[in-house]
């Protein structure tokens, strides 16, 4: 308890130094200082770091909606220009979700390669991604990372076109494209 | 519990100091993992399609900063009020456009806990959302601090 070193009378409770936070000004003063230095530190942070985005992002002639940086040699694809691919029939789908997920609903033809067991299943498949002319990844949607990672694993086996097709099975879905259901491709 | 005891147990220290920790703590644990993948964190923004497609990745940037800073500072005792409303307007924030997802019927990952508990936006995180909205009033109504008490005129430094 605190104590007076020059008085007897009775001690009291003293205010805290509230550096302002006694008024409504001084609380959303505050507030606003702690957003802003929120924010600094956010834009120095993705300034240094490796895996540093565009803060506004410019969407390429493809119409992508949001410009997220790709590993080098991958290239992004949209759904119109994922369809046409599939309608030539020149490249080679690879579903990146889990197989309950791909059985479920995927792109006719697109095998299954899910990120989680990339090396068990990839031998597998080698032989039908070599004689590939392109690759497109994806997996279920713009959230999802399972895409661009197999993708990137691909890239170092395979010398050869690679797209992510970026919005993934529910943009697929959502475009009335054909799909199909089961384990099989 | 009686009101008068209510209001006492709302008001006291310890309830101050335990809703300060516990919502600056839960801030703290759930940017850890957002600070260094500002680009996972913006796909998550966008699953929501709320914000223009050209703020996402700010928004992924900025945010999990705005989340710690008050965060930490909850932890410490700096500035409760503050960071507490802060929090909260982030929260009513979420509230709202978990809520916009719902209606919409959108089925997304709330992106709350990357890359572990990142559960799917739904009534379960409205719920919690809600909870550590009260915690922030908590603090905002009743501010408790580690700073040192000031010093009455006339009087020697407290020990």
């Amino acid at each position: 308890m605190a104590r007076s070193l020059t008085s007897n009378h009775r001690p009291r409770r003293l205010p805290r130094a509230d550096l302002g936070q006694s008024t409504l000004g001084g609380v959303l003063v505050g507030a606003f200082l702690l957003l802003a230095a929120g924010a600094v530190l956010g834009l120095a942070a993705n300034h240094f770091s490796s895996r540093r985005i565009p803060i506004f992002p410019k969407p390429g002639k493809d119409q992508q909606p949001v410009a997220l940086p790709l590993p080098p040699g991958v290239r992004s694809m949209s759904p119109m220009q994922a369809y046409a691919a599939f309608r030539a029939g020149t490249a080679l789908f690879l579903d990146g979700r889990a197989p309950e997920e791909y059985a479920a609903g995927h792109i006719p033809g697109a095998l299954n390669l899910p990120a989680a067991d990339f090396e068990a299943v990839y031998p597998d498949l080698a032989e039908r991604v070599d004689a590939a002319q392109s690759l497109v990844a994806y997996c279920q949607s713009i959230e999802c990372g399972e895409g661009v990672e197999i993708a990137d694993r691909v890239r170092e086996l395979v010398p050869k076109p690679i797209f992510v097709f970026e919005l993934g099975w529910e943009a697929w879905q959502a475009s009335g494209f054909p799909a199909r259901k089961g384990e099989q491709p | 519990m009686s009101e008068g005891r209510a209001r006492r147990f709302l008001g006291s220290p310890v309830t101050g100091a335990v809703c300060r920790l516990l919502l600056g703590g839960v801030f703290i644990y759930s940017d850890s993992h957002k600070l260094l993948r500002p680009d996972e964190f913006a796909r998550l923004i966008y699953g929501y399609r709320i914000l223009h497609p050209d703020l996402v990745n700010l928004a992924g940037i900025i945010l999990p900063w705005v989340e710690l800073v008050p965060g930490l500072f909850l932890v410490i005792g700096l500035l409760p009020r503050s960071s507490a409303a802060l929090l909260g307007g982030l929260l009513a924030l979420f509230i709202g456009a978990a809520a916009l997802v719902m209606m919409r019927g959108l089925s997304i990952h709330c992106g709350c806990f990357l890359p572990i508990l990142s559960d799917r936006v739904g009534w379960p995180l409205i719920l919690r959302n809600s909870v550590l909205l009260l915690l922030a009033l908590q603090i905002i109504i009743w501010p408790s601090s580690f700073l040192p008490r000031r010093r009455a005129p006339g009087t020697a430094l407290p020990r």
